[in-house]
Order: C-alpha cells, then sequence, then structure tokens
C-alpha cells in the first residue's frame, strides 16, 4: 500500500471488493439463465421465442430493469474509482482506459437492450460484448482495491508485550 | 475519499454524512420490516417460500440470483460506506474491525442461505438466523458512527 493514511480503510475496501466480485458473478449467472449467454439467447429474450413460449420485451418490462441498473451501476463504478484513484498514483492512461472501459460497457450494455428490441437483432452482440467489458472492469476494479490493500511487507503489526498484533491504525501513527 | 483522510476536511463531511446515516438506518429499518412482514422470522414460512408451499415448485435459480445481485449492491455499498466512516469513531480498531467483519459475513451468508434451503431441502432456520446477525451487525455498525457522528463528530482521524 503507498498510501500510509489508507491503511485503517483496509477492510471497508477489502469488502467492498468482496462485494464487487459476488455482484460480477450474480450479473454472470443471470446473464446466462435468463439471456442464454450468447447472441442468440439475448434476441431471443428481447424479440420474444416461440419455442420458449415467451412475448417481445415490453418497454415497461425493459425499463424495469434498465432504471435500477442505471442508478446503481454508475455509484458503485463511482465509488470503486474514486478510491483506487485516490490510493495510488497509477498510469494515468491504463486507469482513464479502464474508467473509460467501465462506463461506456455500463451504458451501451443499458440502452443496447432497448436497441435489440427496436433498431435491430444484430444489436445483440454489441449486449453480449459490453456485458463481457462491464465483468471485466468490475473484476478489474475489485483486484486492483485487493492489490492496494492487502498488506504489504512495509506495513507490518507492530506487536506488543505478550504478542498480541496492535490496532492498524497505531502502525499508521 | 478526500474528506476521511484530511482530518480538517471531516468537519465539513459532518452535515451530509448525518443524512446518509439516517438514510441508511431508515433502509435497514424498511429492510427488515419486509422480510419480518413476509415471514422472514418463521423457518417453516421461509421454506415454504423458497420450496414452495403446499407441494408447489421450489424457486428457479434466476430468482435466487437476482436476490444475491440486488442484496450485493445495498450491502456491498452502504458496508463500505460504514466501514469507511467507522474508520473516524473513537473506537478501538479491533472492535471496528471484528464488528465489519461479523457484519460483511452475516451479509453476505444472509444472500446465499437461500441456496441451502433449496439445496438442503430445508435450513429456514438458517435463513432467519442470518438474517437476524446481518440486520443486527449492521446496525450495530451504524450506531457506532451514528453516535459518532450525531454527537458533533468523529476524531481526526491520523
Amino acid at each position: 500500500m503507498t498510501n500510509r493514511r489508507l491503511v485503517p480503510f483496509r477492510w471497508p475496501a477489502l469488502g467492498f471488493a468482496a462485494y464487487l466480485v459476488v455482484q460480477a458473478v450474480s450479473a454472470a449467472a443471470l446473464f446466462v439463465l435468463k439471456l442464454g449467454g450468447g447472441a442468440a439467447g439475448v434476441r431471443a429474450f428481447y424479440l420474444g421465442s416461440p419455442e420458449r413460449f415467451t412475448h417481445a420485451k415490453s418497454l415497461a418490462g425493459i425499463l424495469e430493469v434498465a432504471v435500477p441498473h442505471l442508478a446503481a451501476v454508475p455509484l458503485v463504478l463511482f465509488a470503486a474509482i474514486h478510491v483506487v484513484g485516490f490510493a495510488r498514483p497509477h498510469r494515468r492512461r491504463a486507469f482513464s482506459a479502464l474508467v473509460a472501459l467501465s462506463f461506456a460497457s455500463a451504458l451501451a450494455g443499458i440502452l443496447s437492450g432497448f436497441g435489440v428490441r427496436w433498431l435491430s437483432p444484430g444489436l445483440a452482440w454489441l449486449k453480449v460484448a459490453s456485458f463481457a467489458g462491464l465483468e471485466v472492469a468490475l473484476l478489474s476494479w475489485a483486484a486492483l482495491l485487493v492489490a492496494l490493500f492487502v498488506p504489504g511487507p512495509h506495513v507490518r503489526p507492530v506487536h506488543h508485550g505478550a504478542g498480541a498484533a496492535a490496532p492498524v491504525q497505531e502502525v499508521v501513527r | 475519499m478526500r474528506f476521511l483522510v484530511l482530518p480538517r476536511a471531516a468537519a465539513r463531511a459532518r452535515p451530509p454524512v448525518r443524512v446518509f446515516l439516517a438514510f441508511a438506518a431508515l433502509a435497514l429499518v424498511a429492510l427488515a420490516a419486509q422480510r419480518i412482514v413476509a415471514g422472514g422470522l418463521s423457518p417453516a414460512e421461509v421454506e415454504a417460500h423458497y420450496l414452495g408451499a403446499g407441494g408447489g415448485d421450489a424457486l428457479p435459480a434466476a430468482a435466487l440470483w437476482e436476490e444475491v445481485h440486488a442484496g450485493a449492491f445495498v450491502y456491498g455499498f452502504v458496508l463500505f460506506m460504514l466501514g469507511s466512516l467507522a474508520v473516524l469513531c473513537p473506537v478501538s480498531a479491533r472492535v471496528r474491525n471484528a464488528l465489519l467483519a461479523v457484519a460483511f459475513g452475516a451479509t453476505l451468508a444472509d444472500l446465499f442461505a437461500p441456496f441451502a434451503i433449496v439445496g438442503l431441502g430445508r435450513g429456514g432456520s438458517l435463513r432467519v438466523a442470518t438474517f437476524a446477525v446481518a440486520t443486527l451487525s449492521v446496525a450495530a455498525l451504524l450506531a457506532v458512527v451514528a453516535l459518532s457522528f450525531g454527537r458533533g463528530g468523529g476524531h481526526e482521524h491520523p
């Protein structure tokens, strides 16, 4: 960890990283279970499928999923990006690229559902690609949080008396 | 993050933090009420919900994952905020970390407990227990932060 002022925030940050992984895994499970995991499944999901006895999605149905994601996804990305950006001097270009991938894939993922339904079934590939991009981004932010907040060799617990580890804050002070 | 790590900025963060805590408390109460009204304190009702009442079908895997997906956002974000704010509170790091570990562990267990119920065909009491521990641990963390920030603020961070 390069910024010692952040050491006390280690466990909240690592817990947040764990939940980013849970979000990515649960999103992947839902993508496979509900949309089939590929372009053909995405088309069937939005346009309806006689084999599955499903109708095309209504505007209300698509909005029901899109609206909470429009609020939740940017909020989660903002929190992760904010912490990683603050915690470490990083390669600016790589950091900016990951930020761009995160928000672009999130927006494309939400909008492409509308696109498949009302513009072109070919946009199903965009849905698949943007979903994959967001998954990569979420897992990358989680990995960066872990890399930044897992104890480094220079921040070892100080041992007191009978060998009890000192609170992390004491190491910082 | 800047508010939290810069001592002089912490005072300015106090009013919005209080509002956030009020909303977090309301969300926690509403979530608990929603679960209790739906029979979340009764193992039999929990099992009936996930396994199907009267020989009905169990909830499909997609429904279980949807619950995990929504819960991971709420719990993950709120615990990250509360855990970060707790750093500024006058409690020992050991107590703070223990409280945070219990809250993270219990909420994760609460999110995944339905898979155990569906897999085992029983275990409603497990979900009741994870619900109770998750709610109480998040409430305790929230109380620690609220007691500090509500009284005029946490101590200055080193």
